[in-house]
Parts: structure tokens; sequence; C-alpha cells
């Protein structure tokens, strides 16, 4: 599950998860949250793959949702359907969604980028959880 | 990260500046120093935008002090508001998060010569043709396209390009503050995907606190100036607020990833990640100083072509030309930048880099970087507030000079987070009240206005009477908005 939090400026994004892979997907999810409305009105007509290397799990985080906020800015593409899978060097995933509809789709925030200010990632013991500001 | 409110030391210095003392953080190298008054400092002390300011003062190479306007607020990394300056020579470093994501996010304002009762009537179909005509919100490109070529071109030389393509004329590039062209710009230091982010979005306004406004001169306080401004009472206005769009995000971003390690490289602490840095004399350094003045070159382009936007909508209500209206520049400045200035400290005349995040420029009369035209009575400083009460024209002074390494605020400063803004809003229509003070505004989404709403922002009139009062800048006219466009 994920969940905005208030910060002065900005808007903060927090994620629980019982996996880190879940955690990745859930992130995704509250990235585009936070662009779009009405995120269940996002069809999985496109498919994307990512793969993006790194063992600190601070910066896979913030690696993945940097691609994530790349495709949608270099294509338009609105994403909210997730599979990642975790390896040795970092992670593979799938994104699928849609061209973004202005008739269909709410537009909310510009992200402009996600920051390192308060950016965490935790295993506690009843999962995973995240914490990262976004520039609005 | 510390939350809540700041619990560290204040100390009055005089009635608009207060001290955190280096003493209060082992690893401050100088002292943080605040501008504001009693009542500013109350709100200051809410968040942690001071605890920022003690952090930017571990800093390599920071001269005189960590200094934050009085519309500070809290950001990330840097505080929002806050002014630092490095000395290459004290092993100074450049740091990407002192600038900010929006890589010279700036204001410009430009002048007319209509009057509000002969715009009243025409208010709405103007608002209505400057929403259809200027690209805003989240996701809408601009009509303007550049190719790889062209981009680097533009990088290099900022309007200056655009003036080849009848884009731009001389007057503009005079009343832009460095002409639109840092000469430190090095295009090829900009990476392809920041280069794809901005192939489109030049001539958009973006979203989030980014705006066009048509303005009135409500009030001169300055008769002089605002005469060499050709600013008059009643005048209808435009201004402009925007900045690097998704090429700057990008350039910034780069940078924060190729910085990674590098503080541990060099044996810089830091207290937060995004302070990160690299000595101004290193291939790092230099390699984000190039990135960051051609963004920057980037981000007066994209003021130009909006305010390009802003003449046609002009020109198509009014059926004359822009030239026929008079609507010239009276001038464009930086809030987010970082730039290669001369100022003395300590006695000494030194060439240090001054970030500027979420600061003005406000250099003094007679300063040789000051238009001619305003040499007499120093450079025009833009400062927008909130879109239902006022923004401010000042001119720089002398105490900018020996206090702020020539800098003053940048704006009202939020007052209140986006959530809570939204929260606040909940069952009113933002516009409808707008429009019962006279102003129209048309934004993209119910959200954005919400969050922008004026009850969000600190009165920007407190700011600015602390900066007149410090003296780093001087009151000429306060604008009031008539007509907003948001994304």
């Amino acid at each position: 599950m994920f969940e905005t939090f208030e910060h002065t400026a900005d808007l903060g994004l927090r994620v629980r998860a019982m996996s880190l892979e879940n955690l990745l997907e859930e992130a995704g999810r509250g990235l585009f949250s936070m662009m779009v409305t009405n995120l269940q009105e996002i069809r999985g007509l496109q498919e994307r793959t990512y793969r993006v290397d790194g063992t600190a799990v601070d910066y896979l985080l913030f690696d993945w949702l940097n691609e994530l906020l790349y495709t949608f800015e270099s294509e338009h593409l609105l994403l909210a359907d997730f599979k990642v899978e975790l390896d040795s060097e970092g992670l593979q995933a799938t994104a699928r969604g849609e061209s973004m509809n202005l008739d269909r789709h709410l537009m909310e925030h510009e992200v402009k980028a996600i920051t390192y200010h308060g950016l965490r990632v935790e295993e506690h013991t009843d999962g995973w959880f995240a914490e990262l500001i976004v520039d609005i | 990260m510390p939350k809540g409110a700041f619990s560290g030391p204040l100390e009055r210095v005089n009635d608009c500046c207060w001290r955190i003392p280096k003493s209060y953080k082992e690893g401050m190298r100088v002292d943080g120093l605040i501008y504001a008054d009693d009542r500013l400092i109350e709100q200051i002390r809410g968040d942690q935008a001071a605890e920022q300011v003690a952090n930017v003062a571990f800093l390599p190479g920071i001269q005189h002090a960590s200094l934050a306007m009085p519309d500070i607020h809290w950001g990330y990394g840097f505080c929002i508001g806050g002014v630092c300056a490095t000395d290459p020579k004290e092993d100074g470093v450049i740091s990407p998060g002192g600038v900010g994501y929006d890589i010279n996010c700036g204001v410009r304002l430009v002048r007319s010569n209509l009057f509000y009762q002969e715009v009243k009537p025409h208010l709405a179909t103007l608002v209505d043709e400057l929403f259809r005509n200027v690209p805003a919100g989240v996701g809408r490109g601009g009509k303007y396209h550049f190719n790889k070529k062209e981009l680097r071109r533009l990088l290099g030389e900022g309007p200056a390009y655009l003036r080849d393509r009848e884009l731009a004329t001389d007057g503009d590039l005079d009343h832009t503050e460095a002409h639109g062209c840092l000469p430190n710009a090095v295009p090829e230091n900009v990476s392809d995907r920041a280069l794809e982010r901005g192939s489109k979005q030049c001539g958009t306004l973006g979203s989030g606190n980014h705006f066009m406004e048509v303005q009135v001169v409500d009030a001169i306080f300055d008769d002089e100036a605002a005469r060499t401004m050709g600013l008059a009472k009643d005048m209808v206005c435009v201004m402009i607020h925007s900045g690097s769009r998704g090429l700057g995000y990008q350039v910034c971003d780069d940078a924060l990833k190729k910085f990674r390690n590098v503080p541990e490289k060099y044996g810089i602490e830091l207290p937060d990640r995004q302070l990160a840095c690299a000595p101004i004399n290193s291939d790092e350094g230099q390699g984000y100083i190039g990135a960051m003045c051609a963004a920057a070159n980037y981000a007066w382009s994209n003021r130009q072509l909006l305010m390009h936007q802003a003449r046609e909508s002009f020109q198509t209500v009014f059926g004359r030309t822009w030239q026929q209206l008079q609507m010239s520049l009276v001038y464009d400045v930086a809030h987010n930048i970082a730039k290669l200035e001369e100022h003395t400290t300590g006695g000494t005349a030194r060439k240090v880099w001054v970030h500027r995040k979420g600061a003005t420029r406000a250099f003094p009369p007679n300063h040789d970087e000051v238009p001619s035209i305003y040499r007499g009575i120093g450079q025009p400083v833009i400062i927008p507030g909130d879109m239902g009460r006022a923004s401010w024209v000042l001119v720089g002074q002398s105490g900018s000079m020996d206090q702020t390494f020539g800098s003053a605020c940048h704006g009202a400063g939020r007052a209140m987070s986006r959530t809570a803004a939204v929260k606040h809003a909940k069952g009113r229509r933002i516009d409808q009240e707008l429009a019962a003070k006279g102003i129209i505004a048309k934004a993209q989404s119910w959200r954005g206005l919400a969050e922008e709403q004026p009850d969000a922002y600190k009165d920007v009139n407190l700011v600015v009477d602390v900066v007149h009062k410090a003296n780093l800048a001087t009151k000429v006219a306060r604008m009031r908005p008539i007509g907003v466009v948001k994304g």
C-alpha cells in the first residue's frame, strides 16, 4: 500500500509492502497516483520492460522510479500495473499502461523529480517500508 | 529526517535578521543568517527550514554566512529562499541542490500601454485566449519544436538564438538577466535524456506554482524607478513564472546521480544527501556547471517563448500588434541559479559561485551588470506573490552587496503544505472566490488551484517589508492580479 504525506512545497510518498519486490511495484503505483487522479482508469494496453542495476535498496528504488518518470516524460505513457523481479544485480520489471488521454485521465501534479531528501528504504519485522519526497 | 518545529538557537541580530551561530552544529563553517521580522520568524520556526540553513553552512568554501531570505521555507537539502556563496580558491564546491531541479526558474514582467478600464470588458476573452494559446499543465507539449542540433544552439546562446527566428528582440535580451546567456554553458554536457525532455517543452508553462498572470499596477512607491521601467498606476502588465522544464530537472538529476560518491571521494562530510556537491575545480564540478548554465539558457528561452505567446494573445484580443501595444519586457530575473560573481567579503574582492535557491539577484544602482537604462535606479527585482493578493516590483540596493551577495527574496513562500491546502479548499470553489474579487483564474486542474490558493502562501507584503527595511531591495510598485493562467 502507498500513501502521500505532507511536505511544505512538495509531496511525500510512503510505501509499505510484505516484500521488496512488492514495495517497488507499489512505489510505481504511488508515483503515478501523484500524476493522475484516476489511476484505475489506466488500461494495460502497452508494455515496457526495465532493467535497473544496483544493490543499495534506496538507490534501487530511486533509480526505478526515475526510469518510470522518464517513460512518462518522453512518451506520455501512463503506467499503473507493475511486475518487479529482483536478482543479484538489481531488478527486472515490466510495466503496463496506456498513452495519456486528457479526455479520460485526470492529470494532477507534474512530478519534476524524485529527491534524495529523506529517502528511506527499510526492512522491518512486518515487511518493507519506504519514504521519499518528490519535487512538484 | 527531523520533522516538526526548529528547536535550535535563533539569536536576534537586528529588527530583520536572526543568527544561527556556527557553534550550533559541529561541522558548520559559518553562521546561518535568516532575514525575517518578529512575525515571519515565528512562522519560520514552525518547520525544518532553519535546520537546512544550518546544514548548508557545512559546504566547503562557503563565505560570510549561510543566508536565508524572509520567504524561506522547508525544501529538500537546501531550504527554499537560501543563498550561499562558495570560493573556488578556498576549495569551494558547487551544489546542484543549491540550484534546485528547476534550474533558472524565474520571473519576467512585461508592460503594455493598456490600462485597467480598457482591458476590463475584454478580460474574460483575454484570459480564455491566454489559456488556449499558452500550453500549461502536466504533459502538454508546446508548438516550438527543436531538433538536437537546434537545441544545442539554443542551450549555448539562449534567447539570442530565438532573435534570429524573430521570436525575440534586442530589447528583450537587454532586459534579461545576463542577457539570457551564461557564458559557462557547455551544451555537450547536457545528456540525451535531458535533450529529449526539452525538445518539445520550450514555450510551455508547466504546473505547480508556475503561472502567467495579467496584472494591474496597483500602487507606486518610487515614482522615478516606476517611470524608468515604464510603469504607471492602473497599467496592465503580464507576469510569467516558469523555468527550464524537463530539461533542467533532468540536468539536476543527472548531476546528483554522478555526485553520489563524490563527497566521499573528496572527503566532504554532509548532513543531508540532497546537499551533494563537488569541488568547483574538479571534473565533476565543471561538468555540472557547464550543463547547469546550458539549462539556464534554456529557461530564459522558455520564458521568452511564453512571453511571445502572451504578446500573440494580446494581439488577437485587442487587434493591434504587440509593438503598438508597447508590450516591452521590463525585466527577467532568475531565482534558482548559481552564478560566478565578484563580491567583497572580509575586505577582499573575490569571484564566488553564488547559489540562489529561491532568491533573486538584486544588484544596486551603478552595477556594471545592470542594463544601462536601469543603471541609475538599480536592477528590477520581480517578486511574484500569490494569485489573490499581490506581486511586487522592487529595485536592488547597496545593502544586498553588503549583506546577501547581491540577493533578495523570490516570492511569498509557502505557509501551508499542498495537502493542507487541498483540505483547506474542500467544498470551496477557489475560482469563484477569486472571481468575486475581480480575478479570473483558469487552471488545468481543480487541485492545482486549491494547492496554489492565496491562503497557502505567506503574505508577500510582509516578506517585501523585510527586504525593503534591510535595504536589500526597495519597493517600486505593487501589482494585483486580474487574470491567472495555471497548469
